[in-house]
């Protein structure tokens, strides 16, 4: 399949089911918000080293927020709920309370509830207090800047980590310029994150490794430099090769913001008959034995060439 | 479903103790049964008052007066509302639901209150909040005497100063963003505080005369 002369593999990125929540961080502007938002999201890329996969999933207005304040989504991921209750614990102390002005608050539904200020409240050494609003528990902690104010719990929901797409491109600042380009079309998609610096990756890999202590290593079929060396999956022409993953609350989110990534970039071909570098898009997957959900590339662009 | 609405008939000659008409109590009698109820050793609900409506959920009460005391105590749902005065006691005792009252209301509004809403539009007699364990009052006229006197926990919210007793310390005046929460909460209850909007106060902390940490927050 072609789209505006990219040639679009007939492939599939494999995907795992997670456990999501939602927190809105509000502060006193924006600025502060993506403050604390950014520490908490930080060092969370992958499960594999950081225990979760967060990020911030867009900007809110002030008329948005419970508490009439600028704030920002953060969506955070991980393979199990306990883990994901470890880390948002953990990231809320040392991320939210800490960071000036912060307040957090519930930022998705679900029968499943898992603590935000549950046991925060405790650095208040009992001058914490609480107040229920319409059914909702919130907590108000003294600290040095004024009071921080915490919803008690916020909602866990079943979610998809693991969506991805491959850019290869005539050369790393054109693939890098590419992966840019669907980032920003990919942000405008709600319920998803690309929990990459930057939201995109350039470390893919590969299960095993040849030496025994570790369980996965560079992905040497798509490394351009050893194109003469190893069993490549890249043509002459490509020079380098990045990767977008997602992670969401549904497959569908998953499936509309690849659709979205993958048309921008391809719409690059078409501003003023300048040519991206792209040449191919590609997806990861371990044979569709690992993960139980399948996003076809071909099925999420319509399969139709243009 | 209209609300069940308590009309009074005639001032009484005493003071009327209402601790028995709150959902709670009311939950599965009849009107008929209603009318049975003894307040005091001498009245029934049938001498004082006229009932209509259906939802046991929603009182009110019209044409009231200071007379009537104990209202909403020991509430855990459900809402009072008292369209004029009412008596000492309002929202003892109670344990949720709200209270709005767009009249005066009289001593120890709210005590030993450990959840729940009391609004009250007019002003508050002594002791408003006394023994407090946590929950949420608010005045709109003026208070009393004594309020917040033997507080533990809870919020006390004023539009006007006044003065309070020394173990009731002032903790200096605060933007708290937990009171656009607050104010969101209770702009729909259709009383004098949906018009607010400010989150700056004065903030007093206690009663420490009990290791209080309650709080009286008086709006700027």
């Amino acid at each position: 399949m072609l789209l505006n002369g990219i040639h679009i593999d007939d492939t599939f990125a494999e995907a795992f089911n997670m456990r999501g929540t939602r927190v809105i961080i509000t502060a006193q502007n924006h600025k502060w918000a993506y403050h604390a938002a950014n520490a908490m999201t930080g060092f969370a890329t992958s499960v594999i080293g950081c225990g979760v996969e967060a990020g911030i999933e867009r900007e809110l207005s002030a008329d948005e927020t419970p508490d009439g304040r600028p704030g920002v989504n953060v969506l955070m991921f991980a393979m199990g709920s306990k883990v994901l209750m470890q880390q948002l614990e953990t990231r809320m102390g040392q991320c939210i309370l800490t960071c000036p002005t912060a307040a957090a608050f519930a930022g998705i539904d679900s029968e499943d509830q898992i603590n935000l200020g549950k046991h925060l409240r405790y650095f208040g050494d009992g001058y914490q207090t609480s107040k229920l609003l319409n059914g909702i528990r919130y907590w108000r902690i003294p600290v040095m800047d004024g009071e921080f104010l915490v919803q008690e719990t916020t909602g866990m929901v079943r979610a998809i980590g693991g969506g991805n797409f491959l850019i290869l491109a005539t050369s790393q600042a054109s693939a890098l310029h590419a992966a840019e380009t669907a980032i920003v079309a990919m942000k405008q998609v709600p319920n998803v994150i690309m929990p990459f610096p930057g939201g995109v990756v350039r470390s893919g890999s590969k299960v095993g490794s040849k030496y025994p202590s570790m369980f996965a290593s560079t992905n040497d079929a798509f490394c351009p430099t050893l194109k003469g060396l190893v069993n490549t999956e890249l043509s002459d022409d490509i020079e380098s090769v990045m990767e977008i993953v997602i992670d969401g609350l549904s497959f569908d989110d998953i499936a509309i913001s690849m659709k979205v990534g993958i048309e921008a970039i391809c719409a690059l071909n078409k501003i003023s008959g300048e040519k991206s570098g792209v040449k191919r898009i590609s997806a990861g997957n371990y044979g569709g034995k690992l993960g139980p959900h399948h996003f076809k590339l071909h099925e999420i662009l319509g399969g139709k060439s243009t | 479903m209209k609300p069940l609405t308590f009309t009074l008939k005639k001032l009484a000659p005493s003071k009327v103790d209402c601790r028995r008409l709150t959902p709670d109590k009311l939950e599965g009698l009849s009107i008929k049964q209603i009318l049975e109820i003894t307040l005091n050793n001498t009245f029934k609900v049938i001498d004082l008052f006229d009932i209509i409506g259906e939802d046991f959920e929603q009182i009110v009460f019209r044409n009231s007066s200071p007379q009537l005391a104990y209202i909403g105590h020991e509430m855990s749902r459900g809402s009072i509302t008292i369209e004029a005065d009412c008596g000492d006691f309002l929202g003892a005792n109670m344990r949720g639901g709200h209270i709005i009252c767009h009249g005066n209301a009289g001593d120890r509004v709210g005590d030993q209150m450990r959840r729940g809403l009391i609004l009250i539009d007019g002003n508050a007699g002594d002791y408003c909040g006394s023994r407090m364990l946590a929950g949420t009052i608010g005045v709109h006229g003026q208070v009393g005497n004594y309020t917040g006197f033997g507080m533990k926990r809870g919020t006390i919210l004023l539009t006007k100063p006044t003065n309070l007793h020394a173990t009731l310390q002032d903790c200096g005046a605060h933007n708290l963003p937990f009171l656009k929460l607050l104010l969101n909460a209770i702009k729909p209850l259709k009383s004098k505080f949906s018009a607010l909007n400010s989150i700056r106060v004065q903030r007093y902390g206690g009663d420490i005369a009990c290791s209080g940490t309650g709080e009286i927050l008086v709006l700027q």
